[in-house]
């Protein structure tokens, strides 16, 4: 609770913060922002050559369907791995001011969630122009991205403030999301894991949360109770744990640094 | 009259201590091939700190290098925390440690304002109120749509501790900055500073200059390897301090 207030009268740092993350990232590059949005269309690009026509997976509307894998995955894994180094990257100021430290992995955050916002909007066009059109079910989409916020949020308050001492967490957690993109039903559908292991995929918060999007985006059904309620208690978890861990190491964040 | 709501800032039972590293270990890898090698000396700096600083009253710690008094102000604001013991403060707390933290060289000196501000924990409206305020005390008006990189670095300065005067907070933490811009822009802080001293605000300010000390300070703690030496009337322990260190 103190927590909350303390991060209320912060405001305006926290504001600030977003946009210098999201104005910042792209700085002096020719197309700015908009890298946001390529960077994931680009891959997608890829994936959609090399996957039918190389790798012959047979899945309907293909295309689509790795759109809506891919944004919400770059949305993770952008958050990721800026969170992780963002007490690094601002240890200047960590050294030299009290302010509350949570604001720097949240605003890291917030500016992946806008960012991913805007990017559904690639995501409706698509379906739109792409014959599978959109249904009273898009309704659910803040409900989703805000249980994929506070889960990335969780972990990189977790990672973030390990990062600080001890400098491998960093490449760990890297290869752990590189390894964890084809844990994901990304380029492929649940049904084409083998059944005997399918389980460890429903063990992965991230497979509820895109087969979530894809329930209202594509398939315009509800997702699963059960399937919510898993990505709900596992976010609630980590966040829980996240901000536990983070709050007994930022003690010690001024001296390590 | 009730003593206990007027204390500012109450320290207690502090020790802190620091682990020195001769060779940090960053990795894993290296803390685990050198696990043999990480002996951390452990320094005690400051060692049981009781201290009890009413609210209003301007304090000076001072003392020789290495005493401990930069660390008692930066347990205060809380960027480090006490190995044991608790302070508690009460009321908003700015902290004028290294002025400028935070600033942005690219951004202008009225983008930096914000920023700066915000950093103390102003709201938007907050900075609004106090912007004029601000650039006139800086007296950087014609200067103030430039980038701050383009500023001198006593341009730099004046902009950065009007920011932090001008946060209006209650407890007001100064290290070692008295000497800011030219002579008149240093008349100019010492006014304010006894303008504050006369309201209500509690300021406790580390300096070598002793001289500002007395004509500020109504207390001084002189602070000696970690501990308090002496607590008491400015001019008194000052006097002290100057024939033992002589």
């Amino acid at each position: 609770m103190q927590l909350v207030k303390n991060l209320y009268s912060y405001r305006e740092l926290l504001k600030s913060n977003v946009k210098k993350e999201i104005r910042g990232k792209y700085k002096g590059s020719f197309l700015g922002v908009l890298w946001s949005f390529l960077n994931p269309l680009l891959m997608v690009a890829v994936y959609a050559i090399v996957f039918p026509y190389i790798m012959r997976v047979k899945t309907d509307n293909y295309l689509i369907f790795l759109i809506i894998g891919v944004i919400p995955w770059t949305f993770f894994t952008t958050v990721m791995t800026q969170g992780m180094i963002t007490i690094r990257m601002n240890a200047g100021i960590i050294k030299k001011v009290y302010f509350p430290r949570e604001i720097l992995p949240i605003s890291v955050a917030v500016s992946g969630l806008v960012n991913f916002l805007i990017s559904c909007i690639i995501i409706l066009l698509f379906c739109i122009f792409g014959g599978v059109g959109v249904s009273i079910h898009l309704l659910l989409l803040p409900v989703i991205a805000l249980i994929e916020f506070l889960l990335v949020l969780g972990l990189i308050f977790a990672f973030g403030a390990i990062n600080i001492y001890v400098k491998d967490t960093e490449y760990i957690v890297q290869f752990i999301i590189n390894m964890l993109f084809y844990g994901t039903p990304i380029l492929y559908t649940k049904e084409l894991f083998p059944e005997k292991i399918r389980w460890i995929l429903n063990l992965n918060p991230m497979t509820h949360i895109i087969d979530g999007y894809r329930d209202i985006f594509l398939y315009h059904q509800m997702p699963s109770i059960q399937s919510f309620l898993f990505m709900i208690g596992t976010t609630l978890l980590i966040l829980f744990l996240g901000i536990c861990i983070f709050r007994k190491l930022e003690k010690g964040f001024a001296e390590e640094l | 009259m009730n003593e206990k709501e007027e204390i500012a800032i109450n320290v207690e039972h502090v020790t802190k201590k620091f682990k020195v590293y001769y060779d940090k270990p960053n990795t894993l890898k290296e803390r685990i091939v050198f696990w043999k090698n990480n002996k951390a000396e452990e320094r005690t700096v400051l060692k049981d700190i009781n201290l009890k600083i009413k609210k209003g009253e301007t304090v000076a710690l001072i003392g020789v290098n290495g005493s401990g008094k930069s660390t008692l102000l930066k347990l205060m604001t809380k960027i480090i925390y006490p190995t044991k013991g608790k302070i508690i403060t009460k009321g908003k707390l700015t902290s004028l440690l290294e002025l400028g933290a935070g600033f942005h060289d690219d951004f202008t000196g009225r983008e930096n304002i914000y920023f700066n501000a915000s950093i103390f924990g102003l709201t938007k409206s907050e900075i609004d109120e106090r912007l004029d305020d601000i650039i006139a005390f800086s007296e950087l008006e014609e200067f103030i749509d430039n980038p701050v990189r383009t500023y001198s670095s006593g341009m730099y300065m004046r902009l950065a501790f009007s920011v932090a005067i001008n946060v209006k907070a209650d407890i007001l933490l100064i290290d070692e900055i008295l000497a800011v811009g030219d002579q008149h822009f240093q008349d100019k802080c010492f006014k304010k500073l006894e303008e504050l001293k006369h309201s209500d605000k509690t300021i406790v300010i580390v300096s070598h200059s002793l001289d500002s000390i007395r004509n500020l300070c109504n207390r001084a703690i002189w602070i000696q390897d970690g501990n308090i030496k002496r607590d008491g009337k400015t001019n008194q322990v000052i006097d002290q301090y100057l024939k033992e260190n002589k």
